[in-house]
Order: C-alpha cells, then sequence, then structure tokens
C-alpha cells in the first residue's frame, strides 16, 4: 500500500514538474501570440484585454520596422543563393574527385566555420570588409554570412551527394548528355531535397543574425529586423510594447512557415539514390 | 550495326594495377559476346573502357570502321545497361526510356511515341506513368533494357544485366534477353562471373583472368576443351578433375592407375609432368572391375537433382563423376572410374596450357 502511494507521489511530482517547466517555456510564446492584439500591451501574459488590431499600425508609423524586414528578406534570399550555388557545387566536385586529404580539408573548413562568424574573428573581418569598401553594403553581410555558412552547407551536402549513385550520371553520359545537362537533368533533381534543406537552414540561420549586420551596416535603412528590433522604444526611451510585440509575431512568421515548409515536404529527412 | 575490334588495349590505374593487359579482341557483326571471369579479372574495366566511361593507357577501340579510342561516351553509339540498371528516380518509365531521345533532340510526341512503342514490346505498357521506385528488380530491369533499345544504338554493353534478380526470375530474363537480342540483331557484349549465363547466353565468350583472355571460343567449345587450366577449373558448374599425373610409356600414370592410349593420346616426352583433365560428366562409374580403369574408394555423395556428383578417393586423389540419381554407389564402397574416350585433356604442369 505504502509503495503504490509513494508511486503516485512521485508520478504526480514528476507531472507538476514538467508542468511547470513547460509553462517556463510557454510563456514567452503566449505573450508573443496575445500582446500584439492587445490595445493596451504591458509585460504580463494575458489574453487580450480589448481586442485590437491597432498594434500593426505602429509598424508602418516606425520609420525602420517595414524596410528592416525587407532587408532581412533581401539579405537572407542572396545569402541563400550564393550559399546553396556554391556549397552545390563544391559538394559536388569533393564527392566526385578523389583530392588527397579531403576529409582532413572539409573537417578544418567545419572547424573554422564556427569561429569565422564568431566574435572572435569580428575585428579581422570588419577591417577585410572596410578594405574592400563593402562597409554598409548588404553584398558585404551576405559574402561574410555566406562564408560562416559553406563549410557546415557543403559538409552536409557532400554526405547527400555521396549518397547518389555515379551510374546515374554515366548513364546519362553513354546516352551523350553534356556535364550541363547532367547537371540539370539528373544531378540537380535528384538531389533537390538535400538543396532544398540548405536552403532553408541557410535562410533560418541568416533570419536570426545579429552581429555581423549589426557591425557592418551603419545605415538604419539598410538594417534587418534582428538588428531594428533593439531600437523599437518610444520617444521616452521605454520599451515601445505594442510596437516590439507586434513586430516581433511578424519578424518570427517567416521562419515557422519555412520550418513547416521543409517539414512537410521533406521531413528533414535525407534520402538519395534508391537501392532496391 | 557494327563490329567492335579492340587493339592492344591497356588499361593502368593510379597505383600501377593493371586491369587490362595488351588486349586484343573482335567481336563481330550481331553476335551476343560474354566477357567472363572471376571479380577483379577487369572484365568491367573492359566493358567501360569500350563504353568511353574509362579511357585506355594505351591500344584502340574500333566500332564499325570508326576509331573511337579518343571521343566521348556519348559519339560512341553505344548503349550501356549497368548492373544497378541506373533509372533516374525522379522520372517516370515513360521519360526514363524517352531520355536518350530527349538528349537526341526529339520532339516530345515524337519520342514519347517511340518510347511506348518500345515499351510494350518488352511488356511495360501499364507501368509506364510509374517511377522506377514502384518496380520489382525484374520490371526495373526491363525498363533499362527499354531504354537501351529507344536509342537504337550500333552495339549494347550489359554490365551484369542479371545479377541483381533473384535464382528463378534470372531464368526467365536470360530467356528474355536472349530473344531480345535475337529479334534486334544488334551486336552485343555482356559482362558476367556466371559461367553457367556465359554458357546460356553466348555465342561466344571471352574467359577473362588478371586483365588477359585465356580463351575465347564458342560455348561448346569453352566448354569441352578449355584451353588451360585456368578456363577448365572456372567453366562448368561441377568442377572439372584435373589431376596431376606423369608421361610413362605409352600413357600416363595418374591417381595410383594408368590411362592407357586407347583413351588418351599420349602427349610429348615420357617422364614430363601433366595434369589430366576430365569433367565428372564424363566419367562413367561401374562398381564391378573394368580394364584400363582407376579404381577408389567412394567417399562422398553430392545430390544435384536428376544427377548425384559422386567424389572417390584414388591413391590419396579425388575425382569426380557424375551418376544417375538411381544408381549412386554405397559410401565407401570399391568402385572403377573410365573417362569417356576422346573426353580426356592433358595440360602441361609448368604453364597450364592444352597439349591435346
Amino acid at each position: 500500500m505504502r509503495s503504490t502511494a509513494r508511486a503516485v507521489a512521485l508520478r504526480v511530482l514528476a507531472y507538476v514538474g514538467l508542468g511547470v517547466g513547460t509553462a517556463l517555456f510557454a510563456l514567452p510564446l503566449l505573450w508573443l501570440l496575445s500582446t500584439p492584439f492587445d490595445a493596451a500591451p504591458r509585460y504580463a501574459v494575458r489574453p487580450p484585454s480589448e481586442f485590437t488590431l491597432g498594434n500593426f499600425g505602429e509598424i508602418g508609423r516606425n520609420p525602420y520596422a517595414v524596410s528592416s524586414l525587407v532587408n532581412s528578406v533581401v539579405l537572407a534570399l542572396g545569402t541563400m543563393v550564393v550559399v546553396v550555388v556554391a556549397a552545390a557545387l563544391a559538394a559536388y566536385a569533393l564527392s566526385r574527385v578523389r583530392l588527397p586529404g579531403r576529409d582532413a580539408l572539409l573537417y578544418a573548413l567545419l572547424l573554422l566555420s564556427s569561429v569565422i562568424t564568431g566574435t572572435a574573428a569580428m575585428v579581422p573581418i570588419f577591417l577585410l570588409i572596410f578594405q574592400l569598401n563593402l562597409i554598409d553594403t548588404r553584398a558585404g553581410v551576405i559574402l561574410v554570412l555566406s562564408g560562416g555558412l559553406l563549410p557546415a552547407a557543403i559538409f552536409l551536402l557532400k554526405d547527400f551527394i555521396d549518397t547518389i549513385p555515379r551510374s546515374y550520371e554515366e548513364s546519362a553520359r553513354v546516352f551523350g548528355a553534356s556535364p550541363l545537362q547532367i547537371l540539370r537533368h539528373i544531378v540537380a533533381p535528384v538531389a533537390r531535397p538535400g538543396l532544398a534543406t540548405i536552403a532553408v537552414w541557410t535562410m533560418v540561420q541568416v533570419w536570426g543574425s545579429f552581429l555581423t549586420p549589426f557591425i557592418l551596416l551603419r545605415d538604419p535603412t539598410k538594417q534587418p529586423a534582428a538588428v531594428v528590433v533593439r531600437t523599437l522604444y518610444t520617444e521616452g526611451g521605454s520599451p515601445n510594447l505594442a510596437l516590439i510585440s507586434s513586430f516581433s509575431l511578424l519578424y518570427s512568421v517567416p521562419v515557422v512557415l519555412m520550418y513547416l515548409f521543409a517539414w512537410g515536404r521533406y521531413g528533414f529527412r535525407f534520402h538519395g539514390g534508391i537501392k532496391s | 550495326m557494327a563490329d567492335v575490334e579492340l587493339r592492344a588495349l591497356t588499361k593502368e590505374f593510379p597505383g600501377g594495377v593493371r586491369a587490362l593487359d595488351t588486349l586484343d579482341l573482335t567481336v563481330a557483326d550481331g553476335e551476343f559476346f560474354a566477357l567472363l571471369g572471376p571479380s577483379g579479372c577487369g572484365k568491367t574495366t573492359l566493358l567501360r573502357t569500350i563504353a568511353g566511361l574509362e579511357a585506355p593507357t594505351s591500344g584502340q577501340v574500333r566500332i564499325g570502321d570508326r576509331d573511337v579510342t579518343g571521343l566521348v561516351p556519348g559519339a560512341r553509339d553505344v548503349a550501356m545497361v549497368f548492373q544497378d540498371y541506373a533509372l533516374f528516380p525522379h522520372m517516370t518509365v515513360l521519360d526514363n526510356i524517352a531520355y536518350p531521345l530527349k538528349i537526341k533532340r526529339q520532339s516530345r510526341p515524337e519520342r514519347s511515341g517511340r518510347a511506348r512503342g518500345v515499351g510494350a514490346n518488352l511488356g511495360l505498357a501499364a507501368l509506364m506513368d510509374r517511377r522506377p521506385a514502384a518496380l520489382s528488380g525484374g520490371q526495373q530491369q526491363r525498363v533499362a533494357l527499354a531504354r537501351a533499345v529507344a536509342c537504337h544504338p550500333s552495339v549494347f554493353l550489359f554490365d551484369e544485366p542479371l545479377s541483381n534478380l533473384d535464382a528463378r526470375l534470372r531464368l526467365e530474363a536470360r530467356t528474355f534477353l536472349k530473344r531480345l537480342q535475337r529479334e534486334l540483331a544488334v551486336t552485343t557484349i555482356f559482362v558476367t562471373h556466371d559461367q553457367a549465363e556465359a554458357l546460356a547466353l553466348a555465342d561466344r565468350i571471352a574467359v577473362m583472368e588478371a586483365g588477359r583472355i585465356r580463351q575465347v571460343g564458342t560455348p561448346r567449345e569453352v566448354f569441352g576443351r578449355p584451353a588451360n587450366t585456368f578456363v577448365a577449373n572456372f567453366i562448368g558448374s561441377t568442377p572439372m578433375n584435373l589431376l596431376p599425373g606423369v608421361v610413362s610409356g605409352g600413357g600416363v600414370a595418374v591417381a595410383g592407375g594408368t590411362l592407357t592410349p586407347s583413351t588418351i593420346t599420349p602427349p610429348t616426352a615420357p617422364g614430363e609432368r601433366v595434369i589430366v583433365g576430365v569433367r565428372p560428366e564424363y566419367v562413367s562409374l561401374s562398381t564391378t572391375p573394368v580394364d584400363g580403369a582407376l579404381t577408389g574408394e567412394v567417399s562422398i555423395i553430392e545430390h544435384l537433382g536428376a544427377v548425384s556428383l559422386v567424389t572417390v578417393e584414388a591413391d590419396g586423389a579425388l575425382i569426380g563423376a557424375t551418376v544417375p540419381e538411381d544408381r549412386e554407389p554405397v559410401p565407401g564402397s570399391r568402385v572403377w572410374l573410365s573417362p569417356a574416350p576422346g573426353r580426356v585433356l592433358i595440360y602441361r604442369e609448368s604453364d597450364g596450357e592444352l597439349v591435346t
């Protein structure tokens, strides 16, 4: 009897503990979902006291909010194109050509990439971009972000392309297809799940990156949402909750959508050539 | 329609491995030709060199009256079926078959019409809109064949086309393949490591070992008169008896007995060491003494269906003989073995080449 009571008590305790933990993580999300629609936004998590869509109007009135979202899209798409194209070519070459020390090269790149966009390399990167006359340009940000993301992207894609049998390409070659046709008709379509995964992953990474655009972009009209969100204060110097909450909600929607898209379509699985 | 000619073809891989060693070979127009050998003998490298997927280190490949050695695969007018079939997983069966025609810039209606025609001939009409992943192994193999047929090449190259099928399906596909080749009469070179497959399908067979061709001949020649002990060992579903012997006074001393000139033509000088080869199928077994026969004790009996393979221990040597399933001797009993006249082959022991 006593041992059953003990077991029940333990179980109740476990559920309570898990519930508290869940609530802790759910609170900010609930705040993000309810506050933008509250006519009197506060820090408290509660259902809107008076439902309104007026807070979203605040975004239009802020001089930088809308343009920052556009900037985020431009940076994300730009970096995505550079990373996907460069990583696809590099991964294809690394997968198909035997190079001495190929794996060492890949691992070294992967290791260094975490340093490159990290705080440690910020000064040299700033100087480099300064000398290239790319300070305060989106191209500079795109190049630095791409450089940081490429090693991991190449690493993932190479693994993926390794699973595509060479006989696909050889078969097309015997039928007379040119290298470009092989890439267009065979390799790219077969590798599409891998390419899409890399594309979504890149965009999500850029969407959330703060330090690189913060340091390299001076002009607030060029800064992306992740940087601009820290400037959303009232004239009095207190946080503009109406603006911050509605802006944050808009800012997170694309990431959720991309996640749903990739998950629904590819389930974040890699699958290559068939072997039956 | 074209013959294929290889002249002094050599392929050396980086690291010094010689996959092909100054190889000469001519495959006649319309012939069904098998490249047979154990794994690593260079047969697949040879096929890939003919296709143009590997560049030879030296030598020449000629198809028809063209020297194609320096041409890219697409310009050689060959079609290849790969061991894994290499069907494009993102295309339907129809698009797969029509792909070579797309490369040849045929219009969409023209190429899908022809692909449907070829597909229907190979029994694929109902599967045209499926993806390769939704097909069985046998169906995938036929799609791969259809794709090769659709581009009307002058030479077919098949790389172990049957090895991915299970045993029963393989027999069916074998018959199908032979009929297809007869109908199309296109020169076909196929690679296999299965001697039974090569014997069943090919007009002629080249048996390869370590980058060299050890014998070229019809299935009958290769089976009946292997040119050396390697081929003798490799061909045949029951291994050939290869017994060391010594030439002596008009016969050959072997396995405790002597084979007399009535069954063999005595070769070369007395005292020379030879290897006597005779297939188990050509050894008759008797339970009563026979003049001039080898004698020994029955050690093992293996059932092979309609016949049984009896292994006899004769003076330290093991000799196989096949008997009908109802005439098996008792294990441990003494039996007499006599090779069929004209079926005994003598190889030199020094280099393993056929003497007579």
